[in-house]
Parts: C-alpha cells; sequence; structure tokens
C-alpha cells in the first residue's frame, strides 16, 4: 500500500493492517482518528475535509519515510479521509509495525503529530445550529490568526495546549526517544508527571530548563525572591532586565517559551510550614534548590509526610552534594543523614563563600538527571547515598548512606522543632549611628579579614569572631542585651537563635547585616 | 599508627588548604581522628555537625579504623 494516500471512501483499517504484516515485525500499533460531536463548545453535526492532495500526498509519504528512518521500524502507513463525514466516522488511520513496541508507538505517534501539523487538509466543521466554519488548518494556523477566515478560534488559555494555536515549531523529542530506555512508553511517562521545583536559583536555572525541554508535563515553580544582579553570574536564564523581577514568574515565562508543552504553574512565595504540604500534595516529585537548611528540612519533612520521591543538592564554593530521597522503608531521609539540623549561617552561603557559576549548574545538571532516572525508571539499581563533586579536582564520590533507626518517618522533624522565641530575631535599622543608639551592645561577628575594610568611624568595637565563638576560644557573654552584626544578617541570625535557645532573652540580630545599612 | 587516607570538603576543606592528605595516626576510631585533626587544622566545626564515611560508607563516629583506610570528613552544605 501507498505510504501516505487519500480516500473518499470510508476507511478500512483491517485491511490497511495486513499489508503491514511482516514476519520480521514483532508487534503493530496504530491510531484512528475519529469526528467527534463537539468543537470549541459547540456541537458538531458532520464534517468535511477538503485537501490540496499533490502537495499532501508529498508530505504525507515525506512523514511516513521520516518516521520509518528516525524510529527504525518496518513499515508504516497513514490513510486520511477527505470529502463528508458523520460523528463517529474514522477521520484519520496510521499504523506501524515493527520489531519491538516502543518503536511502533513512537512512530505512530510521530506520523500523526506531524500530519495534523503539516499535511494540508482543511476541515470544515457543520454545526447543529446550521452554522459552520472552517478548522484546524494547523499548517496555517499563524496566517489564520492573522487573517480571520470565518471561524472564531477561542483565545489559547493556556501555554502548552497545541490544540488551537499551537505554533509552527513542534518540540521533538526523538533525540530522547531514541534511547532504548526512553522510548515513547518513556516519553508518555515524562508528559504524564509533574514536578515541584523548591528555589529558582543557581541549582533550580538548569533543573528547570532541562525538565521543562525534556518535556515534563507539569512542573510548579516556588521562589518568593526576586531577581537580583548578583544572580545574574550563575542563573543566566535570567538577564539584567530582569532585575527586580520576581523569579518565580520570569523563570514560568522563560520556560514556557522554551516548550509550548508544559504546564508551569508559578508559586511566587518562599516555601514555608504553612504551604509546603499543600505544594507537595500536587505534584509526583520534588526538586530542593534552595540555599539554605531551613528550607531543606521543611522540605525533608514533607516528602517524607507525603511518601514522594525528592531530589536533594548543595552546593559550597567549588563542591556540591546530591541526595536522592525515596519513600520506601530502608531508605534514609535527610534528617538521617543529619540528625542535628544544621543553623543557617554556620557553615557558608553563595553571598559569603563565593562561587563560580558553572558549580550550580552542574549539580542542578545531576538533579535534573536523577529526576528524570526516578521518572522513568532507571534507577531501578541505586543504593541511597550522598554523592559529592567537587569541580576543582574532578573527584566525584557516590558515599553509601544508611537508614538512621532513631529518625522517625512517621513524624518527621518533630524531634527537632526550633524554640519558639517570643521576641522578634531580627531588628532593623536604617544607620549603624541608629544601631549604637538603640541601647544595644553591638557584636560583630564578622571574621577579622572582613573587618579590615571597614571605613573609619564606622567600626563595630566589640568583635568576636564566629569562628572563635564555634571554636570555643571566645564565649558570648551570658548576659546583657546585644545586637549581633555580620555582613548579611544570616550568620548573626543563627548566632542569635543559638544564643536565644541557650537562654539569652535580649540578643538580636542586625537584620539584612551591614549590608543593609545606608552608609 | 595506621596511614589513612583522608578527605576534606566544603568548610574543613578551607581550613586544612588541602582537600586530601594523607596521615600516620594511633587514632583507633573515626572520632580520635577528626579531633587530632581538629586540633591541628583548627576546624571550627563539632563532631556532631559532621559525618564521617570510611571506605565510602557513611559510619559512626566509633567506627574503628584499620591501615589503608579512605576517610571523608563531610560538613552539611547549603547553598544553591
Amino acid at each position: 500500500m501507498p505510504a501516505f494516500s487519500f480516500s473518499s471512501g470510508p476507511l478500512e483499517p483491517e485491511l490497511h493492517r495486513e499489508a503491514l504484516a511482516d514476519p520480521s515485525a514483532g508487534g503493530y500499533a496504530s491510531f484512528e482518528g475519529w469526528v467527534r460531536d463537539h468543537n470549541e463548545g459547540r456541537t458538531v453535526r458532520r464534517l468535511e475535509y477538503e485537501a490540496f492532495e499533490t502537495l499532501a500526498v508529498k508530505e504525507g509519504e515525506r512523514i511516513v519515510a521520516e518516521a520509518v528512518a528516525r524510529f527504525g521500524v518496518t513499515r508504516a502507513a497513514c490513510v486520511h479521509r477527505v470529502g463528508s463525514l458523520a460523528v463517529g466516522d474514522l477521520a484519520v488511520w496510521v499504523g506501524v509495525s515493527s520489531a519491538h513496541r516502543g518503536e511502533a508507538f513512537a512512530a505512530c505517534r510521530y506520523i500523526i503529530d506531524e500530519v495534523k501539523h503539516r499535511v494540508p487538509i482543511w476541515k470544515k466543521e457543520h454545526y447543529t445550529d446550521g452554522d459552520s466554519g472552517w478548522v484546524n488548518c494547523e499548517r496555517c494556523a499563524a496566517a489564520a490568526h492573522e487573517h480571520d477566515h470565518g471561524h472564531a478560534h477561542g483565545p489559547s488559555a493556556t501555554a502548552g495546549q497545541a490544540d488551537d494555536g499551537a505554533p509552527e515549531v513542534r518540540h521533538d523529542y526523538s533525540r530522547q526517544v531514541a534511547l532504548p530506555e526512553v522510548g515513547a512508553a518513556g516519553q508518555a511517562k515524562l508528559a504524564a508527571a509533574s514536578v515541584l521545583v523548591v528555589g529558582a536559583g543557581g541549582l533550580g536555572v538548569p533543573v528547570l530548563q532541562y525538565l521543562a525541554a525534556a518535556g515534563i508535563g507539569r512542573i510548579g515553580i516556588v521562589d518568593g525572591d526576586v531577581i537580583e544582579a548578583s544572580n545574574l553570574h550563575r542563573q543566566p536564564l535570567y538577564g539584567w532586565p530582569d532585575v527586580g523581577r520576581p523569579k518565580a514568574a520570569v523563570a514560568a515565562e522563560r520556560l514556557r517559551t522554551l516548550n509550548h508543552d508544559a504546564r508551569i504553574e508559578a508559586h511566587e512565595t518562599r516555601a514555608s510550614a504553612d504551604n509546603i504540604d499543600d505544594l507537595v500534595a500536587h505534584y509526583d516529585l520534588v526538586i530542593e534548590c534552595t540555599d539554605n537548611f531551613r528550607a531543606k528540612f521543611l522540605v525533608n519533612d514533607a516528602v517524607v509526610r507525603a511518601l514522594k520521591p525528592a531530589v536533594f543538592a548543595s552546593v559550597h564554593q567549588y563542591e556540591g552534594q546530591v541526595q536522592v530521597y525515596r519513600p520506601l522503608p530502608h531508605w534514609p531521609c535527610l534528617r538521617c543523614l543529619w540528625p542535628e539540623a544544621p543553623r543557617d549561617g554556620l557553615v557558608g552561603n553563595c553571598a559569603e563563600a563565593g562561587v563560580l557559576g558553572p558549580v550550580p549548574a552542574t549539580l542542578g545538571a545531576l538533579q535534573a538527571m536523577q529526576a528524570l532516572k526516578r521518572l522513568l525508571g532507571l534507577d531501578a539499581g541505586e543504593a541511597p547515598a550522598l554523592v559529592t563533586v567537587d569541580l576543582l579536582s574532578l573527584e566525584t564520590r557516590r558515599l553509601i548512606a544508611r537508614r538512621n533507626p532513631d529518625c522517625d518517618h512517621d513524624n518527621p522533624g518533630a524531634a527537632v522543632e526550633a524554640p519558639v522565641a517570643e521576641a522578634p530575631i531580627e531588628l532593623e535599622f536604617p544607620t549603624l549611628a541608629d544601631a549604637f543608639e538603640s541601647g544595644l551592645e553591638l557584636v560583630d561577628i564578622r571574621e577579622t579579614w572582613e573587618r579590615m575594610h571597614d571605613p573609619p568611624g564606622l567600626q563595630i568595637p566589640t568583635h568576636l569572631p564566629l569562628s572563635a565563638l564555634v571554636n570555643g576560644y571566645l564565649q558570648f557573654p551570658t548576659e546583657g542585651r546585644y545586637l549581633i552584626v555580620c555582613a548579611h544578617g544570616v550568620r548573626s541570625r543563627s548566632v542569635t537563635e543559638q544564643l536565644r535557645a541557650q537562654g539569652l532573652a535580649e540578643v538580636y540580630s542586625l537584620r539584612g547585616g551591614l549590608a543593609a545599612l545606608r552608609s | 599508627m595506621n596511614r589513612i587516607e583522608i578527605q576534606y570538603f566544603a568548610v574543613l576543606r578551607e581550613r586544612a588548604g588541602t582537600s586530601r592528605e594523607a596521615v600516620e595516626t594511633s587514632a583507633a576510631t573515626a572520632a580520635e581522628l577528626y579531633d587530632e585533626l581538629a586540633a591541628r587544622h583548627d576546624f571550627g566545626l563539632p563532631r556532631a555537625m559532621l559525618r564521617v564515611a570510611v571506605n565510602d560508607e557513611f559510619a559512626d563516629w566509633s567506627q574503628a579504623l584499620a591501615a589503608g583506610d579512605r576517610v571523608v570528613f563531610i560538613p552539611p552544605v547549603a547553598g544553591g
């Protein structure tokens, strides 16, 4: 039978199917398009197909040949109806025979998608109210929107709804579908999957880009920050015109341009105890990409409660760590590894420790890979581990981790709830002079080298470097009223929380640190 | 005395000024080894905040060391 043909009479799938039989074929996949009774809210009574046949047959043959070459199937064919059809009639038939089912499904899907998109076929719908209209001329979709041709297209509400107003170029997954472990079935799994990405920064950017590009059906982005100029060197999804705009919204905008198949949901909010369970509940898998322990443990506890898989990562200067959580009885969570939830500020963050862009990019790409492996089921033999990556020495290590029997997965995080402080932890002052006038004694916990460039007159006499406090070389006074100061307010907040927990009531942290002050 | 291969991460690497070293030590356990190195390199982090891995598996601090063991000290990391 010809690879592509038109038929003015009813299609006969049984007959077409027999023409594809071959001793080397281990299976056959087909698709049938039927006339349905509604389109865009209107009831359809019958319809007519019209094609520019010479051109259409050539293009159709080209598509079938592409599918055979691309997926290595045995035989493939497509027959399209022209003329008048009633509801329920067969409008188009695609059949593929192949040695293996994965390629058969993939080639079948490819042919119908490409035919709908590239072959010049017009469809005239006749509605029950006597009206009629030409629709579904996807090939001339762009032109159709510019020149109203008698049919009012509904507004394309969601980017990614390809039925109406589909862009000219379709996302082509063939290079990943070609992998035997992925195939059409794997691609379908990705399309059906939903992923929540918490944090759209250095790690989150590559995670979001690769997942959206791979065809994950629905992606949620949680981020309450706005884009800062200091983000751009390691978050190249954003550019300078975006500075000051909400990260989640800008990321969503970019991802929709990247792949219109993906449904992108922007949550312009910080992950908190009030919203995390709700957010996690709406997705199949969570990827934790924040830069602080508070959020990491918040996400950990939520996924352990919800029995959802998660991928965690962190970076420090030239190194990073990746850890996958799976809701299995023997599988360790983040708290199994770190029973004493570390406090933010003690081990540095990107602002204080510094970071080169490709470091979070590498770790983020690893997170995306781990997530795809989980969704495709390619991680079956993988034991729970913390993977460390050192971008200076180019060494990676898999450190096998085990479930901590003392870690209560039925009640995650319950044993280590932070003490509730009555007074605010942070205070805000416009200038250093205002802070001095507050009646609190200022204590600078920065390291000595950080104080070297302080302008004269803006120096804080009391200096207790954090390293010395942590080492126990210096002790914080057990009474008094203090305002603790560091460069960005992260370390000071952490020290303040610890001192509060030790019973020092009147100790506060300068919000935003010295960087937030007006000079 | 045992010869132990040691690898440091993050803040410990910064403090030690190297990502790896080999030491001759009489430390019997991972804990004793860390205390010895913490004194030498002026590590700020208490042991309770770290994890240790011996021969690519997370281990208890009480794990006994043998000659040729590869020991990795890992502080928690939060950057992103």
